[in-house]
């Protein structure tokens, strides 16, 4: 057939006299139109700096359910259950980020652009450590530029040194003050304040620091000297401001739950503990973080048991668009003041510095106090109210847990933190129809994505969701 | 050959008429044989000309018929045989000798390019339909037309809207890309057109494909190429098949005015059968502010109470009959020089769901002059404009779904314009005023010039353009501005989309006969072919109205637009060679080389051959008086498949989202397109036969081919891990194989009535080959089921195209379900759990198993033709069997307690199953929501906790058979119009759809969500239900 074929292809093209290259021009119009080859520093900023914000949010989608924030209004609905979920979207968006910030690294590095490039490690530092606090191990050194279609698995533990490396080397390049291009409003979340970015990598330093709290590596005098260098007010959060075109995605959630497309519903842990059930007083904070029923009362849902008999809505505590996290131009929180405050109060706590830790765990509640916007009396009776205001010598790492818990409202930082402390907040118990294969135990990581097992299955890492990550010891 | 032609009436299911001569003065006999064997022939037609008198020649070629006068001229005429008239003179016996036609049997067919080609030269198959069989189909969209009638041809109606997409496949599906078009090229006279569908970008709205813009009445026949050898000349737009239509032209010497009116009613032609008794509501508990539309109390106990509570009938009280007029007026005629042919048409049509509606009007004018022998020049013109109103189907069909039972659904208006409405969004009042409106402007022409200087030589040039305009415009309101109104939104918005395509075909042909010697004749064909396809899109949309109800962008708080170019050219030089030796023996060979523009330079050129013999064996071997026709097809085909536009790049796409702050923000593409992208091949083999019996009185045409697609170019999904999620590269390998058969058969024939019959055949095995290392699945789409119970269509290697995964009731393994479960076995025992709040109740399997394939085990069907005198009787029946579905109406219908089968919902049962230990079932369980009799909560109930979730309880056989067409059509005698200036009038009643056998509970199987572009074809969606219509039509000629 072969020879046939040739044959016949060489009578036709000489038959014809029309040889290959007489079209040539006229095909080659197979340049994209519609998408560049090459993306500017500033675009690939706007980006990455603002999805790194709804990254937040999505991670924090998953975890709320894990750590009782959020409760399913559906009985037995798998995330709120614990069971095997692969969340290929939110897989997918944090490699995508972490993608564009690899690209936008090597495209500042070429143009001598330090800032561009002591931010786009700093946010890449963010996403990466995010991202092994859910999965573990995860394809890093192989990853972004398809040098493999089966990228390998790196160790968390060992990213977890690439997290402090990429935030150590941010740092030396914002310092280099060399930069060839400025940051600017393409940086959705500092607008370009290089001194917010340098506290920031501190800040950052010190959470992941403190993450090691379970293992020999933990050294609380280390995290307390990123401390110092990090945030120095509520002024320099870190956070991503949400538009009236393009909407806080809680605030969508509200919405859609108003629109009876359910979601968004308040676990009966975090209003019983902060209605009085679990700790005798009431918070302040109830009506700015979440709504009410019909009848004005706050009333969450059993995680794992659904609403039972209670309607679509005006019958439980859910998001709502009036409260302080799902405003549609809310913003999303990334590193808050108030976070560091609590790490401060571990870390201190833990090396010992009991004065040092008390100040930060009092700033920390006020702080977020100020941020969702509780009147200043009620803060201060909060502060000075007897199971709140325990003095240095009384404070324990439980009060620190409890009110880092509420303050991180929907953060999924507070997954992590439920892990280092084992879910031992007060009362928190679980779900109803918690999956059976996790034995009475908590979840501990996620499942890889669909995408990773189907794709990439030989390199996939054979894992259960009881398995502890390497610093959960 | 009585032995055969009775128990074959009897197998079509038709007793077996006999014609009777009409007794006259004097009776003239005779016998009729064939001049060139002097065989006698049974059935051939003897006519008394000018009169309607006739009979036919019994089994030994003798006939009987009564004369009236001396002058009278008898017409003998049979298939195959040139016609003979024989003044009767004072004889009393007139024999007939037949001469063999020369014509015989040389059907010509329309191939590629518009070139016409004997059938008996043909190494492959072709079916073709004339425009009487389109004509009577009544389908203003061509591609329905096709329904049931052609071999291996499997159309998908995307549902019953007027205007929506339909969706054709030959051979099967041969991509692996889910998102890959796997129709045909639809060519008009030589000239290929688009047939897009666009679909909108919301909620479904059920888009035309553009084919629909075609006027069946224009048409004069219509070609199914159907393998890649048919198809070779015409290269990789054809890798699919080609549907070739060859428009009416005008005849010299008469002047022709024809009209055609029908007017048509549609209504939906299956629903399913909805539960009466239980009213709005939760838990049995009346309520009529609730969002639950009927899981309340029973209709007649709240009647006590409040006597005007009622059960509304809502999903029927929605529809309306749907209404059709199609006018065509056309003027052909001509002179030996010059022929024209003008037509000028209007559709109209509103569909059964409120608000909806679509118009065509269009104006071809067409002609050819000849300048001497030697040189025509041919033209056509085709403008079309169409449009409608496409309602959001589904979304009205799921706010049907949760509006009450026990509510008044016609009732949506308050006298203000603000909705009327109980809580819950009202389906008409949205259908109302969400529009969407399309108005499309296109244009089709083509020009051709033919020249042949010599006998041996022709030079053929033909361009060929098809432009058009698609303008969109869907407006959602916002809220009027009266206090207490509940509005379809908060902020409205206003969306313009503008599409404007361009296609150039420029074809130059070059054609060399010769006859060597007394046997061998040779054509060869030379040729060049150039396509050129422009396509620019813009989207603009406004939200947030300022003035309420003027629907403006210039009105609305914010703008996002955005755009899209696309540009693709193709040349190709082909070369064809047809060897007729001794017209028995037929050789052609072809070869065609492509350059396209959308795969890398190194790579662009890629040539492919075919090769096809055709051998009519009968003219070798004796004549015989059964097999009167014989020839054997053989061929083998390769064809070359190019790229999507751009699919050789990383490129970097700024998301919607932006701009936003005045920033514009980029994200790397996630799909990589390798540069060193070759073409894919498409290898076929294809052996046919084709065989007519006693004269052609039956004739059979059986076709089995098999095709391997390799080298595909498909987006392999990868690890997103890699920077991108699907690397667009050369993988993969689908196989099509299959059987066609195509049976004619004219079991009676007289000179007054003649019955034909045929029938086809098909059925398609496909298989995925290979994907590609390391992939074990590609995902071609899915669609929502609550409680997880969502439904998805995948590639799996070594299975069929389209396995549909989903979850299951678990079933009880004695020793534990293996670890590679993958297919649910429906037969084994449901597994019931024993303890807990599910005991008693069947536990679902949250792994994904195979519940179905949405490929159907075969296709087919059959129509019967019945002429006598003036009428026409003839009905088309059609089966597709062996196909899977997901129905999420049933999903949606089964959370909502809206059928029947819900009626149970306060029983007490016993699940029928086993325990995990393998102890049969035997705890009772109530089917009610709440507190059930023995005190024990069942929460949400049976159908929202266990039912609706389980996948395999819609994933159901969408099998039917059709009673697709039928109609009957009278002609009035010639002479009840000599005081008319007419010289032909007929009247056609014609109903399509009205039986439907199928085990498919609700609305009409044979609609699907994603529309003809797409290709999750096994996902019915909330679409649009299909119809039954009647229509009426006049058609006169001057």
């Amino acid at each position: 057939m072969k020879y046939f074929t040739n044959t016949l292809k060489t009578l036709l093209l000489v038959g014809l006299g029309i040889g290959a290259s007489s079209c040539e021009d006229y095909l080659d119009i197979n340049v994209d139109p519609n998408n560049p080859t090459v993306a500017p520093l500033s675009g690939l900023m706007a980006n990455a700096s603002f999805e790194t914000g709804n990254n937040v949010q999505d991670l924090g989608g998953i975890t709320s359910f894990y750590v009782q924030y959020l409760a399913s209004p559906n009985p037995a609905s798998s995330t709120d259950i614990q069971d095997e979920v692969a969340y290929d979207d939110t897989w997918f968006n944090m490699y995508n980020i972490m993608t564009d910030l690899s690209d936008l690294e090597l495209q500042a590095e070429e143009a001598g652009a330090t800032d561009y490039l002591g931010v786009a490690k700093i946010i890449k530092a963010l996403n990466l450590g995010m991202t092994i606090d859910m999965w573990g191990d995860i394809p890093y050194n192989d990853a972004f530029f398809a040098q493999t279609l089966n990228p390998t698995y790196d160790d968390d533990e060992a990213l977890y040194g690439e997290v402090q490396q990429l935030l150590d080397e941010g740092i030396a390049q914002l310092q280099l003050g060399t930069s060839t291009f400025t940051v600017g409003d393409d940086d959705f979340i500092f607008g370009g304040d290089i001194a917010q970015w340098l506290k920031t990598a501190h800040a950052l330093k010190a959470r992941y620091l403190l993450h090691l709290s379970e293992t020999a590596q933990y050294d609380p005098q280390a995290v307390l000297a990123q401390v110092d260098q990090g945030l120095s007010s509520p002024e320099d959060d870190a956070q991503v401001d949400y538009y009236e075109e393009e909407n806080n995605p809680w605030s969508i959630v509200a919405q859609n739950n108003a629109d009876l497309l359910l979601g968004g519903w308040i676990s009966e842990q975090l209003i019983e503990a902060m209605d009085g059930t679990t700790y005798g007083y009431v918070d302040p904070r109830q009506p700015l973080m979440y709504g009410t029923t019909n009848t004005g009362s706050f009333v969450g849902t059993t995680n794992g048991a659904g609403r039972g008999d209670a309607p679509e809505q005006g019958a439980r505590s859910t998001l709502v668009e009036d409260s302080y996290y799902a405003q549609e131009t809310a913003p999303i929180l990334i590193f808050t003041f108030f976070e560091q405050k609590f790490i401060e109060a571990e870390a201190a706590l833990d090396a010992g510095d009991r004065n040092r830790a008390y100040q930060a765990y009092l700033f920390g509640i006020g702080a977020h106090m100020l941020k969702i916007g509780v009147a200043e009396t009620d803060i201060e009776a909060y502060l000075n109210s007897p199971a709140v205001a325990v003095g240095a010598a009384n404070l324990t790492e439980a009060l620190i847990y409890k009110e880092k818990y509420i303050a991180m409202f929907l953060h999924p930082e507070t997954w992590v933190d439920a892990r280092r402390y084992d879910y031992q907040y007060e009362n928190m118990t679980l779900p109803a129809n918690h999956n059976p294969s996790l034995n009475g135990q908590f979840i501990r990581r996620l499942v890889y994505p669909d995408s990773e097992t189907t794709r990439n299955g030989s390199n996939v890492p054979d894992v259960s969701l009881a398995d502890p990550l390497w610093w959960d010891q | 050959m009585k032995h055969f032609f009775y128990p074959l009436a009897v197998i079509l299911g038709m007793g077996l008429l006999s014609a009777q001569a009409l007794a006259q003065n004097r009776t003239v006999s005779g016998t009729v044989t064939s001049l060139d064997n002097n065989e006698t022939l049974p059935g051939v037609n003897v006519l008394l000309q000018g009169t309607s008198t006739g009979t036919v020649t019994d089994i030994d070629g003798n006939y009987r018929i009564s004369v009236n006068s001396e002058d009278a001229v008898l017409l003998f005429s049979f298939i195959g045989y040139e016609a003979q008239e024989q003044p009767v003179g004072n004889r009393s016996e007139v024999n007939v000798a037949l001469q063999p036609s020369i014509e015989q049997l040389s059907e010509v067919v329309v191939t590629s390019f518009g070139i016409e080609q004997e059938k008996e030269a043909l190494g492959y198959a072709v079916q073709e339909l004339q425009a009487e069989e389109l004509s009577q189909a009544k389908q203003p969209n061509l591609i329905n037309a096709l329904q049931g009638r052609v071999a291996g041809v499997q159309i998908t109606s995307a549902g019953g809207a007027p205007g929506m997409s339909s969706r054709i496949i030959i051979r099967g599906i041969t991509s692996l890309d889910p998102n890959a078009n796997n129709q045909p090229l639809f060519v008009v006279d030589g000239v290929p057109i688009d047939n897009s569908t666009i679909e909108s970008e919301g909620s479904p709205r059920g888009a035309s494909n553009r084919v629909a813009d075609l006027n069946p009445n224009d048409i004069e026949s219509l070609n199914v190429l159907k393998g890649a050898a048919a198809t070779a000349l015409y290269g990789v737009r054809a890798a699919n098949g080609a549907v070739i239509i060859t428009t009416k032209t005008g005849k010299a010497g008469q002047m022709k005015v024809n009209i055609n009116s029908s007017v048509g009613f549609e209504a939906i032609n299956s629903y399913p059968n909805f539960q009466e008794r239980y009213g709005q509501g939760f838990s049995g508990d009346y309520n009529d502010t609730d969002f639950w539309p009927s899981w309340g109390a029973p209709v007649p106990a709240v009647q006590v109470i409040e006597p005007d509570h009622q059960y509304y009938d809502n999903t029927r009280n929605t529809m309306r009959t749907g209404k059709q007029i199609d006018n065509t007026v056309s003027i052909s005629g001509g002179n030996e020089s010059a022929t024209f042919y003008a037509s000028f048409a209007n559709l109209q049509q509103d569909g059964v769901m409120p608000f909806s509606d679509w118009g065509r009007t269009s104006a071809k004018l067409s002609g050819k002059v000849s300048m001497g022998d030697r040189l025509d020049v041919t033209g056509s013109i085709n403008y079309i404009n169409s449009g409608g109103n496409r309602v959001p189907h589904d979304r009205m069909m799921e706010r049907l779904m949760y509006w009450a039972n026990t509510q008044d659904v016609d009732d949506y208006i308050n006298p203000d314009g603000t909705q009327h409405t109980y809580g819950n969004t009202n389906p008409i009042y949205d259908a109302r005023f969400a529009t969407y409106e399309d108005n499309v402007n296109r244009s089709i022409g083509n020009l051709n010039l033919n020249y042949r200087p010599t006998d041996w030589f022709s030079i053929q040039y033909r361009i060929g353009t098809d432009f058009y305009s698609d303008q969109r415009t869907e407006i959602l309101p916002g809220p009027i501005g009266i206090e207490g109104e509940t509005p379809l939104s908060s902020t409205g918005f206003i969306e313009e989309r503008r599409i404007n395509s361009r296609d150039i075909n420029s074809t130059l042909n070059l054609t060399f006969n010769h006859t060597f010697d007394e046997k061998l004749d040779a054509s060869l064909r030379l040729g060049n072919d150039i396509f050129d396809r422009s396509r620019n899109e813009l989207n603009s949309r406004g939200d947030e109205f300022v003035i309420p109800q003027f629907y403006n962008l210039g009105n609305t708080t914010q703008i996002a637009t955005g755009q899209d170019l696309n540009e693709r050219r193709l040349v190709g030089v082909y070369g064809d060679l047809l060897l007729n030796y001794d017209n028995f023996l037929y050789l052609n060979i072809t070869g065609r080389n492509d350059w396209s523009s959308t795969l890398p330079a190194e790579n662009r050129s890629f040539f492919y051959p075919s090769v096809n013999l055709g051998f009519v064996f009968t003219e070798v071997m004796e004549a015989s008086n059964i097999l009167s026709y014989g020839k054997f097809r053989a061929s083998y085909a390769e064809v070359g498949k190019d790229a999507n536009p751009y699919s050789t790049a990383i490129t970097y796409t700024s998301p919607d989202i932006f701009p936003l702050n005045g920033q514009v923000g980029f994200t790397r593409n996630s799909v990589f397109g390798t540069p060193d992208l070759k073409p894919e091949r498409t290898a076929s083999v294809e052996l046919g036969a084709d065989l007519r019996f006693w004269n052609n009185r039956l004739s059979l045409d059986v076709t089995w081919y098999k095709s391997n697609s390799r080298d595909q170019i498909i987006p392999v999904p990868v690890s997103n891990a890699t920077g991108f999620s699907r690397l667009i590269t050369n993988a993969g390998e689908i196989e099509n194989q299959g059987i066609e058969l195509i049976l004619g058969a004219t079991p009676l024939q007289t000179a007054d009535f003649s019955w034909d019959v045929s029938l086809n055949f098909s059925r398609n095995r496909n298989r995925v080959v290979e994907i590609r290392e390391g992939i074990e699945t590609i995902v071609i789409g899915d669609q929502f089921g609550y409680a997880s119970s969502t439904v998805t269509m995948r590639l799996i290697e070594g299975d069929a195209y389209g396995n549909l995964y989903g979850r299951s009731y678990e079933r009880y393994y004695p020793n534990g379900a293996p670890e590679d479960l993958n297919v649910l076995d429906a037969d084994r025992p449901l597994l019931i759990s024993s303890s807990g709040s599910d005991a008693g109740f069947p536990i679902i399997n949250s792994d994904q198993l195979v519940l179905g394939n949405a490929q159907p085990d075969w296709v087919g069907g059959i129509r019967n033709t019945f002429d006598y005198k003036g009428w026409n009787l003839s009905f088309l029946i059609d089966a597709r069997m062996g196909i899977d579905q997901f129905d999420q109406y049933n999903n949606f219908y089964s959370a909502f307690g809206k059928l029947d089968y819900s009626l149970n919902r306060n029983d007490v049962v016993t699940f029928d199953g086993v325990l995990e230990d393998g102890s049969p079932n035997t705890q009772e369980v109530w089917l009610g929501q709440g507190i059930g009799p023995e005190g024990r909560d069942y929460s949400a109930g049976f159908y929202r906790n266990y039912y609706r979730g389980s996948s395999e309880n819609f994933v159901k056989d969408a099998s039917y058979i059709k009673l697709r067409n039928i109609s009957l059509g009278y002609t009035l005698p010639r002479n009840w119009l000599d005081a008319t200036p007419f010289s032909m009038a007929s009247l056609t009643a014609t109903a399509n759809n009205i039986i439907l056998w199928t085990p498919w509970n609700g609305f009409d199987p044979e609609s699907f969500s994603a529309g003809a572009g797409g290709n999750a074809t096994a996902f019915t969606g909330l679409g649009y239900p299909g119809v039954r219509s009647l229509f009426f039509t006049l058609n006169l000629t001057l």
